[in-house]
């Protein structure tokens, strides 16, 4: 499903005459299989969240190659990627990234009108959402006015609502205390579970880490090596 | 992303700065309402100028004033004129220079404009009538619609005009001459009122009569016999007069259609022949406005592109103000060309509402100045009958409305295009980083 191979990636900082080029992630090769929960660990600064970036297209690899359903993603142009994202990735990040000025139900209908939905499907796949995820009585709320755990709720709404393939998570649980933790990694197991979604999970947090079917370290940028349950 | 759903977008974006782009929009409506007032004076002045060249005159007349000799038109003349490709027909028309009154019961008019005419050619050349029927018997004639206003009675204190219908009305048509004594004689010939001309363009007056061309013969062979007579005639003048062959003192083309009118013209003066045509001077005037228009235009616009200047920062600062959103946007899948739509879009919307209130600001000033100028005038001239003729010096046709409209319309486009190519090189990380 998801495949790196080869990736080497490093930043450029300062400008031309005192440009420093400081490596990041070194000669990564990773497979993840469909229907998997692969959790990424290690420190602050080993290189885990460049590597989500590079395999959700915010950022370019300097080397290598990223495949995604046997689709070599590296390659594609930004627009390209774009659709691509719309169609076969969802997103759940560590500050839920909601839109302020959207209600809940907005935010959830978002990818579907990038997508380009009727508005009927749109409105009947939105409330079934909200209601999936519990959140049907806060339909008009807005981000600020929902607490920590119906945000983040409000996000995994959002991702799954264009029925992706595979969600990438980049410290999910980060901004959650342990009881919408606990809510939040169960939900995934169940959406793993009855609609095989793969997921890709960056954390540095245990918990979280041991809900994946096999879990990968990194350490100073390479692949360290990993466990499987 | 759908059309409605861009749409949907930019009203809740703008909703959100309510004032700024009050404000924006305000601008573009000044700067679209300047545009339209400036080049409207000179839409306005064209108009004034063309109605008074026109009125009274048909586009596809042209006058014939002489041949190539600088010499009256006669038969011949008439006939070549009439083998001139796409010329309807030709109308002639003679003066009567005689001394004469009409007389219609108690009231009389001296001096009256009379022609002679051949009726069927004015037919055919396109006479109307408003009331009664074209001539049939030498003793019958067409009167102008105003003619009764020449018919008056009394004296200087008090004048009354004819007010009862001419039409059928027989009018003595009296011819003046003095006897051997020098005393003043008149000969009548009576004639009948059959028809009065269409109502003409409103400040054309039509006072005068059309005589039948054997009426003319009549009159003719009347006075030169009074000339004749020995007893007084030592006139050199009458004498030259009689060897003349016959000439027409106004003569007219009519083509067949408006566009033949330059080809009609072009052979004229080929062949000799000194003429105008109105249609010919419009021509020349509208291209004099053309530049005018295009010039007042072109300074008209420069206010829009003042006002440009807020509509680029209005959007430069709603993309900064929007950066998370359009980076959370395209984190999840939003196109960059989605994102450049929908503040192309807003930045046009900004300009089509500015260029709406400015065409209505336009109007609403526009008929307010035309209301006041005449007003103005006759306060300042101090003549209560300064401004019997309609004064108008704006006019916004529906072409200037459209030409205005779009110019705001690129000129937003154009203020809107930087500020909508920044929000699509948002970065994602940075831009989603931004609360944190």
């Amino acid at each position: 499903m998801i495949q790196v191979k080869e990736l080497n990636h490093q930043f450029k900082i300062g400008k031309k005459k005192r440009e420093t080029i400081i490596p990041v992630l070194k000669n990564i090769n990773l497979e993840v299989s469909k229907g998997e929960i692969v959790t990424i660990v290690g420190k602050s600064g080993s290189g885990k969240s460049t590597l989500l970036n590079l395999i959700s297209g915010y950022i370019r690899p300097t080397e290598g190659n990223i495949f995604i359903n046997n689709q070599n993603v590296s390659e594609l142009s930004e627009g390209d990627w774009a659709n691509f994202r719309i169609n076969h990735l969802g997103f759940i990040f560590q500050s839920f990234q909601l839109i302020p000025s959207m209600t809940a139900y907005q935010n959830i209908e978002l990818p579907l009108i990038l997508k380009g939905a009727s508005e009927v499907a749109r409105k009947k796949q939105t409330l079934d959402m909200l209601e999936m995820v519990g959140l049907s009585d806060y339909k008009a709320f807005y981000p600020s006015e929902l607490s920590g755990g119906q945000q983040q709720r409000v996000s995994i709404a959002r991702a799954l609502i264009v029925k992706p393939p595979i969600i990438l998570a980049d410290e999910p649980t980060g901004s959650l205390d342990s009881e919408n933790e606990q809510e939040l990694l169960n939900f995934i197991q169940k959406l793993n579970q009855d609609h095989n979604i793969t997921f890709l999970i960056i954390t540095h947090d245990d918990q979280v880490a041991k809900i994946g079917h096999r879990t990968i370290i990194i350490k100073d940028g390479k692949i360290q090596g990993g466990r499987s349950l | 992303m759908k059309f409605k759903d861009k749409i949907r977008f930019v009203r809740q974006n703008m909703k959100k700065n309510r004032m700024r782009v009050f404000m924006t929009i305000l601008a573009t409506a000044i700067g679209c309402a300047f545009l339209i007032l400036l080049a409207s004076v000179g839409f306005g002045l064209e108009k004034s100028i063309i109605s008074d060249l026109t009125e009274g005159r048909l586009a596809n007349e042209i006058n014939v004033y002489h041949d190539k000799d600088f010499n009256q038109l006669n038969d011949e003349d008439v006939e070549i004129l009439k083998q001139i490709e796409h010329v309807k027909t030709v109308t002639k028309r003679n003066t009567l220079h005689h001394e004469m009154m009409f007389k219609l019961e108690e009231y009389e008019s001296y001096w009256p404009q009379v022609y002679a005419t051949n009726f069927p050619s004015e037919i055919e050349a396109g006479l109307e009538l408003s009331d009664g029927r074209m001539p049939q018997a030498n003793d019958e004639i067409i009167v102008g619609y105003h003619f009764n206003e020449i018919l008056t009675e009394g004296n200087g204190n008090e004048i009354v005009y004819y007010e009862e219908d001419l039409i059928g009305k027989t009018i003595d048509l009296q011819v003046i001459y003095y006897d051997k004594e020098e005393m003043k004689q008149s000969e009548s010939f009576p004639v009948k009122i059959v028809g009065i001309t269409k109502q003409p363009a409103p400040k054309v007056k039509e006072q005068f009569a059309l005589i039948s061309e054997p009426l003319l013969k009549e009159i003719e062979d009347f006075t030169v016999e009074a000339f004749l007579n020995p007893e007084q005639s030592n006139d050199e003048d009458v004498e030259l007069n009689l060897d003349k062959e016959k000439t027409y003192d106004d003569v007219r083309i009519y083509t067949n259609h408006l566009e033949n009118v330059s080809g009609v013209i072009e052979k004229l003066n080929e062949l000799g022949y000194g003429n105008y045509s109105v249609t010919n001077q419009l021509g020349q005037i509208n291209t004099l406005f053309l530049v005018i228009k295009i010039g007042l235009i072109f300074v008209g616009t420069i206010a829009l592109l003042i006002a440009s200047i807020g509509i680029f920062n209005t959007m430069t600062m709603s993309v900064t103000e929007r950066t998370q959103d359009i980076g959370i946007m395209k984190a999840i899948g939003a196109h960059p060309s989605t994102i450049k739509q929908i503040f192309l879009i807003e930045s046009s919307y900004i300009g089509l509402i500015g260029a709406f209130i400015g065409t209505l600001f336009a109007y609403v000033i526009s008929i307010v100045i035309n209301f006041v100028t005449p007003m103005i005038i006759e306060a300042l001239s101090g003549n209560e009958g300064a401004t019997t003729q309609d004064i108008m010096l704006t006019y916004i046709p529906i072409s200037l409305v459209a030409t205005s409209v779009s110019i705001s319309l690129l000129v937003a486009i154009f203020s809107g295009w930087r500020p909508a190519k920044k929000a699509t090189t948002v970065d994602v990380l940075k831009a989603m980083r931004r609360d944190i």
